[in-house]
């Protein structure tokens, strides 16, 4: 039973994760005094979240196939960060204007879905054609400038925390990334998912409702994003027209170094998450050590091209095995 | 022309009954009437000019990319095969190194890189969008690290005629993308390699069982990407005669723009160099045209966006009316 588990190839990879996060954390104690101290947990939690549920929506869309792959949700994030801050602008109270904007991040997931499933464009060219509208209107529209005076009440999300942990990482991140772990382990649509992602003939022919399903995802990335959008709106007070900008790729990043298959059918929630606290223990490790942000990216990029060649390493092993 | 793969028959390729190439020119008349009615300075020799010169760059890395998509891959660290090749360039000048080193110095830098992409991409089997991604990272952090936040200023300006130059009244920059094109397009068309890129693109089993070297034709590709990428870069030192922090930065994306508004496949096996070629022309048009009528240029990237999502809805709803399979 042991050895079996072991040979799971994505427990193998959480493991290999949690391995990868300790050196991190080692790592980072050993080159910054400053690292091993109480005020550094929320410092760290502090982006996790944001990225975090932008990481989990790019896991689900590329675990259901197509392949799948987000590059909107960057943009998506600044357009319906700028809608709630416009409304809230307006005189509408600060919540149901951030309701609107998740509903705006729900609309703008579906013009990829539509694209995608509808009239079956490559999610790649779709997202990035949506990235390059979506970004436009969030930049032209306010002209380059933030919108601010989201008032203090807000904060409470962003900025407050509770045992040392910041409030949204409590209150957003972990409710989320349980739910999903349960929609994805538990449920059939959780299995739907992966067959899909595994063959989407079989999976359409056994009844899985393939488009659909993937429709559903790629509007639920957006309302993701519309979510990470809120909890930077309530940690900056304010909202930028480019506040997104980056996070597709660092999105795309993070679902690949947990484990998910690039052409889906391969991945899991707690690979995600392992990942973006790497990613996030990188950060800020390598910022209390004063190393350049530079490394970072390097160190991000070898991690990510890395960990693909060792499971093809591992693959091939284990068809010379057979 | 028509795209690569259409006109035999025997590779498979969207036949359009409206080649790209026509409804890019119609777009591309279409914003060039506008603008030239909002702004007398718009239909100018100088301004077109000028937009010539700053598309010469986007339009070297265009063909490149337009081979690579072909075959069904894609090259996401073009940027920064751009800035490190830039870098070299800056530096070997500052060591007061002279033009006949500088320029190999820069573009065998970029051929490597960009043969690095090939192996990855195809001695590991890594999937090129994550192969690239990676690697683009890596290239930002070397840039970063070398560069350190300044700008390397004040390279000599003896290569300004690849750019400012003029031959029979024609600017310089004609023939270097005519150069270029035309190379690319012997390849492509008249050589076997060609052919390769194209049957690896439409289906990779296949053409491996025939006895393509697959691996070989990839590296090849990426590696001459690469090239291009560092022709680019030895274009951008001549043209602005620094090198600073944010070089390349979107020059990938607006280059895949370019090839898929051009007509290229993204799922490979299809794509036209002119037409990647008039994609680059639109973009700099739109970019260019915006400034002159007074429009924020922050308005530019959602006309780029747009009619890409309407030139790949066009291509979605003609697939599907022609009963091939999505």
């Amino acid at each position: 039973m042991n050895e079996r588990r072991l040979r799971d190839p994505l427990r193998r990879r959480l493991l290999y994760l949690l391995g990868l996060w300790a050196a991190c954390l080692i790592t980072s104690s050993l080159i910054s005094p400053h690292f091993l101290q109480p005020s550094t947990l929320p410092f760290l939690l502090q982006y996790v979240p944001i990225l975090g549920l932008l990481g989990l929506g790019q896991t689900l869309v590329m675990l259901a196939g197509g392949p799948g792959i987000d590059l909107s949700v960057g943009a998506s994030l600044s357009l319906s960060g700028l809608a709630m801050a416009w409304l809230f602008s307006l005189g509408v109270d600060i919540y149901i204007a951030c309701l609107a904007g998740i509903v705006l991040g729900a609309l703008l997931g579906s013009v990829n879905g539509i694209l995608i499933t509808v009239l079956g464009i490559p999610s790649l060219m779709a997202t990035l054609a949506t990235m390059f509208g979506f970004g436009g209107l969030a930049l032209a529209l306010t002209g380059g400038t933030p919108i601010g005076g989201i008032p203090d009440s807000f904060a409470w999300l962003g900025q407050g925390r509770t045992l040392s942990i910041p409030n949204h990482f409590w209150v957003l991140f972990v409710p989320i990334a349980i739910m999903l772990h349960v929609l994805l382990a538990h449920t059939a649509i959780g299995s739907h998912i992966y067959a899909a992602g595994n063959d989407e003939r079989a999976a359409y022919l056994l009844g899985v409702k393939v488009r659909r399903l993937r429709f559903g995802l790629y509007a639920l990335n957006g309302v993701l994003a519309a979510i990470g959008a809120a909890m930077m709106l309530s940690w900056f007070q304010a909202a930028r027209p480019d506040a997104g900008r980056g996070m597709e790729l660092l999105s795309v990043t993070i679902a690949v170094l947990g484990g998910t298959h690039i052409f889906g059918g391969l991945g899991r929630v707690s690979g995600t998450v392992v990942a973006i606290m790497i990613v996030a223990t990188l950060q800020v490790g390598l910022q209390l050590a004063n190393i350049s942000h530079a490394w970072q990216l390097g160190v991000i990029g070898t991690l990510l091209v890395g960990s693909v060649v060792l499971d093809n390493l591992g693959t091939l092993k284990r068809l010379r095995a057979g | 022309m028509a795209p690569v793969g259409a006109p035999d028959g025997f590779l498979a390729g969207p036949r359009r009954a409206v080649p790209r190439e026509v409804i890019l020119m119609v777009a591309i008349i279409a914003v060039g009437t506008l603008f030239a009615t909002q702004s007398e300075f718009f239909l100018t020799e100088r301004n077109l000019v000028t937009v010539l010169r700053n598309s010469v760059d986007l339009a070297v890395i265009c063909a490149g990319m337009t081979l690579i998509i072909i075959m069904g891959g894609i090259d996401v660290s073009v940027g920064g095969i751009l800035a490190v090749s830039a870098i070299f360039i800056g530096h070997s000048y500052k060591a007061g190194l002279p033009d006949e080193v500088v320029v190999p110095i820069g573009i065998g830098v970029a051929t490597m890189l960009g043969a690095l992409n090939g192996v990855i991409v195809a001695k590991a089997r890594v999937p090129p969008i994550i192969a690239t991604l990676g690697t683009m990272y890596v290239f930002i952090a070397v840039l970063f690290l070398v560069i350190g936040g300044t700008w390397i200023h004040g390279l000599p300006d003896t290569l300004s005629f690849l750019i400012r130059g003029e031959f029979v009244g024609i600017p310089a920059g004609v023939f270097i993308i005519g150069c270029v094109y035309g190379c690319c397009w012997v390849l492509l068309r008249w050589q076997a390699w060609g052919r390769h890129l194209c049957a690896i693109g439409c289906d990779e089993g296949s053409a491996r069982l025939v006895g393509i070297n697959i691996d070989r034709v990839k590296i090849q590709a990426y590696a001459l990407t690469g090239a291009l990428a560092g022709i680019a870069a030895v274009l951008y030192v001549a043209r602005l005669r620094n090198v600073e922090v944010n070089i390349g930065t979107n020059i990938a994306l607006e280059a895949i723009a370019a090839t898929v508004l051009g007509g290229a496949d993204i799922r490979g096996g299809t794509g036209s160099l002119i037409g990647a070629l008039m994609g680059v022309i639109f973009i700099k048009l739109v970019q260019n045209g915006l400034v002159l009528i007074g429009v924020s240029s922050l308005w530019e990237t959602v006309v780029i966006g747009g009619l890409l999502i309407i030139v790949l809805t066009l291509d979605a709803l003609e697939t599907r009316r022609s009963g091939r399979p999505t």
